[in-house]
């Protein structure tokens, strides 16, 4: 039973992916890098619970555990980056800051 | 140079084997059908395609139904794990073709939601409560907050278009192709049934190992979640180079 947790993992990336891509809304982009992170934990907890010995561990759910407060911490940063830029160029726009310069 | 022509060799000859046992080919349309709905289905000036994409991305849907099972090798799947699984990709679809983003953020919830679904079929216990509590109590609060600060009232330009759409899905469709084939590939041994039968991951069982052996870790965390919090206030309270001066002039 690990590989279909594997494959709907993947898909989650990948969807993950594909927004992070092509959405051009600032706030959407960082809602896709959560999704990716929501296919990786995923992962993590199946490869925990069917290893290849037999012997299940836990030390991917603990893993998923550090995943989830860099997850915090990110959003946290993102976030605020996202409410200085809007404060600059009343924007949520990703294609407005493509110069990374003032002008 | 021959390394790269054992490689193609090595790649074409795998390729026939995979495509032998049938399953293959239901997995081409899935991933055929997935991109092209995902394709009309993301915002964009094609209008009147969204429906015929969402028509497309409930098929492919369908099918993904048969090719979880097929990838299940043989063993019965879950009802309930398929039901997870059909739920989060639903979600996550809508999540990153809805044009307004505080409805993007509603759907991610419920992403979270069949996610904590699919963690507890793994028996996380843990793990799901934390998830939900710390994405979609207090991530997804947060996002909500700034969505409601920054969003205009009516539709803005950069959520009715997806930028390069079409690269975009041949991008993340032929990753997960790839993916997906190494899957078929594997071998017999991998994800078989724990011969143990395992334990729960309570918060005892979770907690003790986060403890003894990644003590040093934790107390990383704790440090990363302080440095990020002070960041962000750093941040989020400076001001931008022509705005009026607020809460005092703080800076």
């Amino acid at each position: 039973m690990l590989l279909p947790y594997v494959l709907v993992g993947a898909i989650l990336f990948v969807l993950g992916m594909i927004g992070f891509i092509t959405r051009r809304n600032l706030i959407v982009m960082f809602l896709c890098t959560e999704m990716m992170f929501q296919g990786i934990i995923v992962n993590l907890v199946a490869f925990g619970r069917y290893p290849l010995n037999g012997v299940p561990t836990f030390d991917g759910q603990v893993f998923a555990v550090f995943l989830i407060a860099v997850a915090a911490v990110e959003a946290a940063l993102g976030l605020a980056l996202v409410v200085l830029l809007y404060r600059n160029k009343e924007t949520l726009d990703a294609g407005a800051w493509k110069l990374l310069k003032d002008e | 140079m021959p390394g790269i022509a054992s490689w193609v060799e090595r790649s074409v000859r795998a390729a026939g084997e995979w495509n032998l046992n049938g399953m293959s080919t239901l997995l081409v349309i899935f991933l055929v059908l997935g991109a092209t709905g995902l394709f009309l289905a993301l915002p964009g000036t094609r209008g009147g395609w969204r429906p015929v994409g969402m028509a497309l991305l409930v098929a492919a849907g369908i099918l993904l139904v048969f090719v979880l099972a097929d990838f299940a090798l043989g063993r019965e799947l879950p009802i309930w794990f398929g039901g997870c699984a059909l739920v989060a990709l639903f979600a996550a679809t809508r999540v990153i073709t809805h044009t307004k983003p505080v409805y993007s953020a509603l759907y991610f919830v419920l992403l979270i939601v069949a996610v904590t679904g699919l963690l507890l079929l793994m028996s996380a216990e843990f793990l799901a409560a934390a998830l939900v509590i710390v994405y979609a109590g207090a991530i997804l609060v947060t996002y909500l907050f700034v969505i409601m600060l920054a969003q205009q009232a009516r539709l803005a330009p950069y959520d009715a278009r997806a930028r390069e759409p079409f690269v975009g899905c041949v991008a993340g469709f032929v990753l997960l192709a790839i993916i997906a084939a190494q899957l078929l590939v594997a071998p017999s041994g991998v994800g078989a049934e724990p011969t143990v039968e395992e334990a729960a991951g309570t918060v005892e069982a979770v907690g003790t190992l986060l403890l003894t052996d990644y003590i040093i870790a934790i107390q990383l965390a704790g440090l990363l979640l302080l440095a990020g919090m002070v960041g962000a206030i750093a941040i989020a309270r400076r001001q931008a180079a022509d705005s009026t001066p607020q809460n005092g002039g703080v800076d």
